[in-house]
């Protein structure tokens, strides 16, 4: 699925636009329609006050000779016969030409008939509208600022709220993110007062109290089991050895004796192996001190040398650098057997070694099966690609364990033919 | 020479018995602490082979006890706990060497022969076998009076098959004894044969006898 990953925060972003759009879009035409009535309203009222002032002050004592002098003083007021008999007040929009902004104003005109001196005239009085399209550009732009300052306060608000109100969600997210089950114990969830958040912890505690019981118990297996075998791995191989003191042997059974005194070799090297990856577990190499890569590789170079003799491969070393790395001993010196072992075990008769140290890594490269292994199976325990190698299929797995452990990088590339392992110190 | 064993799995310790018994030592078996300070108390033994885990406490009691009354014994130690802690809590309270089991009987008593050597010939360094002559001292084998060019290893393999006379030594034991540390590394056992054929070669130059037989399929022996 190609979807991205939104954030929270930015699904609730979205909802608050789109809504806010949505308030926008209904509530600007009808903003505009009741400002537009209101103004109609309040015009319409003024204008029949003003009729009413004139009827009640000015009509009683207002003569016809008199309407032309009213008519030039007068902007808004007029008084015209009535011609058409109109006999009510009526009120209605009319269109001006105002000559002074060239711009037609819309007036609300009201025409009352009035009798002057027993003859029938109109009452004609006007008041400018609001021009209708400064109103629309006013409450658009008005709208606009509104619905950016909303935009702007949900923004933050919401962003704020989320920080706070999330707060112990991305905790605990991150307490889980970090959690690695074989280094520490169960992790500290910051106190929370909301329930949801609570409940959140509670069981993710309980799944991981759970998971630390359920992985202790089996690290102490592995661990007393492997110490259990030993006693009677001791009594196997004693009694073997008795065996072999004995000189009526028949040929047939020493080779059922050698067969067997190789395999408790191998079971006995097998069950040291897997004391060592226990050992790991419960964190028993933590003293640290800093160690020479050269000088480690130097120190084994000659029973490794000899090792590789027996299937007459050449091993050759390009020490680039002079490497320190700031480790456990045992367990660098541990990794870097390991390497070295793999690499002649896998190896083919006169085969080749070629070991590097560069700048923060060393690598290994070796000749053999001519197929590249299948990298996310070579790192696991037990995971033996040639099944009848001598190996336990363990040395790869402790490698891993053991730069993991120190957050170093090992990778595994197929080159022209060549195995190459390499540690990123 | 009289040995203590000190442990419970008795059919380990029988094979360490009749093991070094051929050898001329005297072995006694014991299987608790208790048993253990019965004896020490009554008898002195050249050395004692100590396991940790045993049925009524722990091995280091033992160890305490001989410190306390100055009892000159050596200590192996022979356990199936191995860790750096055990290893130097033991040997600080007076063991002089640590084996983890399983370990190969072969090794078991050249490190007692080195043991002993170490604790009662002081000064005497010298192993002598018929015409041959170990100086543990200056690592030099003379033969027939002639002096060896030997190796480091083949130095350690003689040393390793004179202890074991008349023992049949497999392939792996050998190999093993030869990798110390390293034995966890080993891939095959094959290197043991140059170095087995380089030190007969060696010795034979000097005209000395045949001692190292090859035994069928198993390994070899140092025949007196």
């Amino acid at each position: 699925m190609a979807k991205m990953n939104q954030k929270l925060l930015f699904k609730t972003q979205k909802s608050y636009l789109i809504l806010s759009i949505i308030v926008f879009l209904i509530s600007a035409p009808l903003f505009y329609f009741v400002t537009n009535k209101l103004n109609v309203h309040e015009a319409d009222e003024t204008l029949l006050l003003r009729k009413k002032v004139f009827v009640k002050h000015t009509l009683p004592t207002f003569k016809i000779r008199e309407i032309a002098y009213f008519n030039k003083f007068n902007q808004d007021i007029k008084i015209e016969k009535n011609k058409i008999n109109q006999i009510q007040d009526s009120l209605f929009y009319k269109y001006f030409g105002e000559e002074l902004n060239h711009e037609k104003e819309d007036s609300r005109v009201l025409s009352a008939p009035i009798i002057i001196e027993n003859q029938s005239f109109n009452f004609i009085t006007k008041i400018n509208l609001v021009e209708n399209e400064d109103l629309i550009q006013s409450i658009a732009l008005l709208f606009i600022v509104l619905l950016i300052l909303m935009l702007l306060g949900l923004y933050f608000v919401t962003k704020w709220l989320a920080n706070k109100l999330w707060e112990p969600f991305y905790n605990t997210l991150k307490q889980i993110e970090s959690f690695e089950i074989d280094k520490m114990g169960s992790p500290n969830f910051v106190q929370t007062n909301v329930e949801e958040f609570g409940r959140l912890n509670g069981s993710i505690h309980k799944l991981i109290e759970n998971n630390l019981i359920i992985y202790n118990s089996q690290r102490e297996f592995v661990e007393n089991a492997a110490h259990e075998l030993q006693t009677p791995l001791a009594v196997f191989q004693a009694n073997i050895e008795m065996l072999i003191q004995r000189d009526d042997i028949t040929n047939g059974q020493a080779d059922i004796l050698i067969k067997l005194s190789e395999s408790v070799s191998k079971l006995n090297r097998l069950n040291k192996n897997l004391l060592l990856l226990s050992k790991i577990d419960n964190q028993y190499f933590a003293v640290t001190e800093t160690i020479s890569i050269n000088e480690l590789l130097e120190k084994n170079f000659v029973f490794f040398s000899e090792q590789a003799n027996t299937k007459n491969i050449k091993i050759t070393k390009f020490e680039d650098k002079s490497i320190f790395v700031k480790t456990n001993a045992t367990l660098l010196d541990v990794l870097i057997n390991n390497l070295f072992m793999n690499a002649i075990r896998h190896n083919i008769q006169n085969g080749t070694i070629e070991i590097k140290v560069a700048e923060n890594a060393i690598t290994f490269s070796n000749t053999g099966s001519l197929k590249a292994l299948s990298e996310d199976k070579l790192f696991q325990r037990f995971s033996k690609v040639n099944p009848s190698a001598q190996g336990n299929g363990l040395g790869l797995a402790i490698i891993k364990k053991i730069a993991d452990l120190n957050h170093w990088q090992v990778k595994y590339n197929f080159i022209g033919d060549l195995h190459v392992f390499s540690i990123q110190f | 020479m009289k040995i203590l064993v000190i442990e419970d799995e008795q059919s380990f310790a029988n094979s360490i018995q009749s093991y070094l018994n051929s050898n001329d030592i005297l072995c006694e078996i014991v299987h608790t602490i208790q048993e253990a300070f019965a004896k020490i108390e009554v008898y002195n033994y050249d050395c004692i082979l100590l396991d940790l885990m045993l049925p009524d406490g722990n091995g280091y009691q033992i160890l305490k006890e001989l410190k306390q009354q100055n009892k000159a014994e050596g200590i192996i130690i022979i356990s199936a706990k191995e860790t750096l802690e055990t290893r130097i809590e033991g040997l600080t309270l007076g063991a002089d060497d640590f084996l983890t089991k399983p370990f190969h009987l072969s090794e078991l008593l050249v490190r007692i022969q080195a043991l002993l050597r170490r604790k009662n010939f002081n000064g005497n360094n010298l192993i002598v076998f018929n015409e041959i002559e170990v100086d543990l001292l200056a690592k030099t084998v003379k033969s027939n009076n002639i002096t060896l060019d030997i190796t480091k290893k083949e130095f350690d393999l003689l040393l390793y098959l004179i202890g074991n006379s008349n023992k049949v030594l497999s392939k792996s034991a050998i190999a093993e004894h030869l990798s110390g540390d390293m034995a966890d590394m080993l891939d095959n056992h094959d290197f043991v044969y140059s170095h087995i054929k380089n030190l007969k070669k060696k010795l034979s130059e000097t005209g000395g006898n045949d001692y190292l037989k090859s035994v069928y399929g198993i390994g070899y022996k140092w025949q007196k």
